[in-house]
């Protein structure tokens, strides 16, 4: 399965913010989208989320004809989750409402322990959940719902390091299934986590290789194309 | 000081002007001509400089002229005895009771939070020029109405120009006791949130001005003049206490920062009402679903909002049956006000459409719905299935018109109680009327309410109101509600219209809701 971009093209007033983005993302593979401030990394994720109209353009996923709301999952910096549910009762309900579509149906319990929510929490609600753990919920919800491209925009930020390092794993084995994209602006965390980087530079999206020739450094090479050097 | 002075009047006009295109940018149709470029438009700008200034102007003299006129003048005729008396009586203890309440000084506003707080202007400067400048406002606006009201009251001429003075110099004391209190105790008085005692003072200077003189009793004049004199006496001492105060940067960040009745940013506001709506929600181990999907969501929503959902209606009805029953007791025991109360009951119907606005908890609940439910669920791209959607919609839909049907249906049969206990109608088809049509009331304001919030769904991610044609709703809603307050028409007439009116739009609007709100219910971006 591939995501393929074609001409995708989005501007706020006379504001190029894409222009004519052409690109294509491949399932396995989790591609670290790096950009400066401003670029339009959450633009292009709320195109591809259909949030905003794009201006030009299409974008498809090769083995369907439409894409459907199942087949994408975003994943907020700011975790958004429904206050007034316990974390228990938030799983229930996306699982009431897409039990057709999931697959390989778990309990709420063992989904719990995907994420490592501890028992005495999942009972509780999710207004009292710290920002960590509203973080893992959504994550979870999109896990659970199993979409096929999974756009993450810095997740990892406000997660401490333990728990950091085990959705960086989770990601790491969902992989396989899925095509991931990860917006981020710490480098380092972009060369350790992903297959592939992309850069969003002045309204275009561009592959870097991360295959280095000796004495290249790759960091330099990221942050002089993101300059514009 | 001047330069400060002139740099914080052109902060203000600047920003002032940019809200005015902001709103006009927010309007459907007209977004789409208005240029984001028309921020640097320089005719826009001396355009909104101009409107700014009349409205300084209206700023200055309208409050003014209202005030003597309704709160002093047009009361005169009330009291017996010398109109220059009294007029001066209501004008010396309103003057002491304003002052408390209203110092401009100790007000938290938009205009200090910019200047001082982002902007990190001197706070001694801007607020030293800015007080003088109020003060002079106070003068200039007070003193063509002491005049002329004074005039037509029976002042002495002299007397009206030293009324304004007066004022100026009873705030000046005021602001400078509410610098002394912080120099001393390290507490700032916010004018808006005063101290209980404060409270006691105006309550019993407000006594004073209108209670004294029933009793026929008013202050000499002479013993009135005194105080003018000796105000403005110790006004020259306040004047050269707040001129040296040293501690402005440091109150005004108290009293801006820290005040937990004073939100400046929109983002600070919209903390406070995401803290209130979620204040809302009530975790009770007892309160669990056994439905599934939607039911299960929309009904564990109902039970962790009772407080302004079942709890709130069951106030109403509460209120509204012990209403209804202080009624009948007093219409048993006085049946000279039967015919008036029948009158009332037949032809004023159009009053109880702004009643139901009243009652209907729509508006709150639609904005608990999203501040605490649709904020976070609407991130779900899964959420926004037509499916989703409208299945929601479906419950919420139900919920909100079997609740506010309660109190419906008591004013409901109250209504025909009401009318048959004094002496009953002709027809009595204005019995079933007077029912139909306030649950079809409640009906309409419940439809009304939903459909709004899912064809406009006027918030964004950071539960920021992007939508002024929602706010124009809103307001129009209130408008014409209000409105139907002077409207007399026959029970039977208006009862039937507005009953074929409320069924029709709700059918209406349900149907384009269903047809377009998979479209719009989707946060803005």
């Amino acid at each position: 399965m591939q995501l393929v971009i074609e001409h995708l093209k989005k501007n706020f007033e006379k504001k190029e913010v894409l222009k004519d983005i052409s690109f294509t993302f491949e399932q396995g593979k989790i591609y670290g989208l790096l950009g400066r401030n401003g670029a339009g990394k959450t633009t292009f994720f709320n195109c591809l989320n259909e949030d905003l109209e794009v201006d030009g353009g299409r974008f498809y996923l090769t083995d369907k004809e439409k894409i459907e709301d199942c087949d994408i999952g975003y994943v907020l910096s700011t975790p958004n989750v429904p206050e007034f549910l316990t974390g228990r009762e938030f799983l229930k309900f996306f699982i009431d409402i897409n039990q057709n579509r999931i697959k390989d149906l778990k309990s709420i319990d063992e989904y719990f322990e995907l994420v490592q929510i501890n028992e005495e929490d999942r009972d509780r609600l999710l207004k009292d959940y710290s920002h960590g753990m509203k973080n893992k919920m959504q994550m979870l919800v999109n896990i659970i719902m199993n979409p096929q491209v999974l756009l993450l925009d810095e997740p990892l930020t406000s997660f401490d390091v333990v728990v950091a390092e085990e959705m960086k794993n989770l990601l790491r084995d969902i992989k396989k299934d899925h095509i991931i994209i990860f917006s981020t602006h710490i480098m380092e965390l972009a060369l350790d986590l992903c297959d592939e980087i992309v850069l969003l530079n002045k309204g275009v999206l561009e592959y870097v290789d991360k295959r280095q020739k000796k004495g290249e450094p790759l960091k330099e090479k990221i942050i002089e194309a993101l300059k514009g050097e | 000081m001047i330069k400060s002075f002139v740099i914080s009047f052109r902060l203000k006009n600047a920003y002032r002007i940019n809200s005015i295109i902001y709103s006009l940018k927010q309007l459907p149709f007209i977004k789409k001509i208005l240029p984001n470029r028309l921020y640097q438009n320089k005719g826009i700008k001396i355009f909104g400089n101009i409107i700014n200034i009349l409205l300084e102007i209206l700023n200055i003299f309208l409050g003014k002229f209202l005030y003597i006129w309704l709160m002093i003048f047009s009361l005169l005729g009330i009291y017996e005895g010398n109109s220059p008396d009294i007029f001066l009586h209501l004008f010396f203890f309103l003057t002491l009771a304003g002052a408390i309440l209203n110092t401009y000084m100790f007000n938290p506003t938009k205009d200090k939070y910019y200047a001082m707080i982002l902007m990190n202007m001197d706070a001694r400067e801007y607020t030293l020029s800015n007080y003088f400048y109020a003060m002079i406002k106070t003068i200039v606006g007070f003193l063509p109405f002491t005049v002329l009201f004074g005039y037509l009251a029976g002042v002495p001429i002299w007397l009206s120009f030293v009324l304004p003075i007066f004022v100026c110099a009873v705030k000046m004391i005021m602001a400078a006791y509410n610098l002394r209190v912080y120099s001393k105790e390290r507490k700032v008085i916010n004018e808006n949130n005063p101290p209980r005692s404060y409270w006691i003072f105006v309550g019993l200077f407000l006594l004073c001005a209108y209670g004294l003189p029933f009793l026929k009793i008013t202050l000499p004049s002479v013993v009135v003049v005194i105080f003018f004199f000796l105000a403005i006496l110790v006004g020259l001492l306040a004047f050269k206490s707040i001129w040296k105060f040293s501690y402005y940067r440091k109150v005004y960040k108290e009293l801006l920062l820290n005040s937990p009745v004073y939100m400046t940013s929109e983002n600070l506001k919209n903390q406070v009402v995401r803290e209130n709506t979620l204040k809302q929600i009530e975790y009770d181990e007892r309160f669990t679903s056994t439905k599934s999907g939607f039911a299960f969501f929309h009904d564990l929503f109902v039970k962790r909002h009772r407080k302004i959902l079942t709890l709130a209606i069951k106030k109403q009805s509460i209120v509204l049956i012990f209403l209804f029953l202080f009624f009948v007791v007093v219409l048993l025991l006085n049946k000279g006000i039967h015919q008036q109360v029948n009158t009332i009951l037949l032809t004023y119907l159009p009053y109880f459409v702004f009643i139901m606005y009243l009652l209907n908890r729509g508006q709150t609940v639609t904005q608990a719905m999203f501040m605490n439910c649709d904020h976070s669920m609407l991130t779900y791209r899964i959420y926004r299935t037509p499916k989703v959607i409208l299945g929601i919609f479906k419950e919420r839909l139900k919920t909100l018109i079997t609740l506010n049907l309660i109190p419906a249906s008591i004013l409901g049969i109250a209504l025909p109680v009401l009318l048959y206990i004094t002496g009953g109608t002709d027809n009595p088809l204005n019995y079933l009327v007077l029912f139909i049509s306030i649950l079809a009331m409640s009906i309409f304001f419940s439809v009304h309410y939903l459909v709004m919030y899912y064809l406009l769904q006027p918030y964004n991610a950071m539960t920021e109101m992007k939508s002024s044609t929602y706010s124009i709703v809103q307001g129009l809603t209130y408008f014409v509600c209000y409105f139907m307050i002077d409207l007399q028409l026959p029970t039977m007439t208006f009862g039937l219209a507005i009953s074929v009116f409320c069924i029709l739009y709700s059918v209406i609007s349900l149907f384009i809701a269903y047809r377009f709100a998979p479209k719009t219910f989707k946060l803005r971006v």
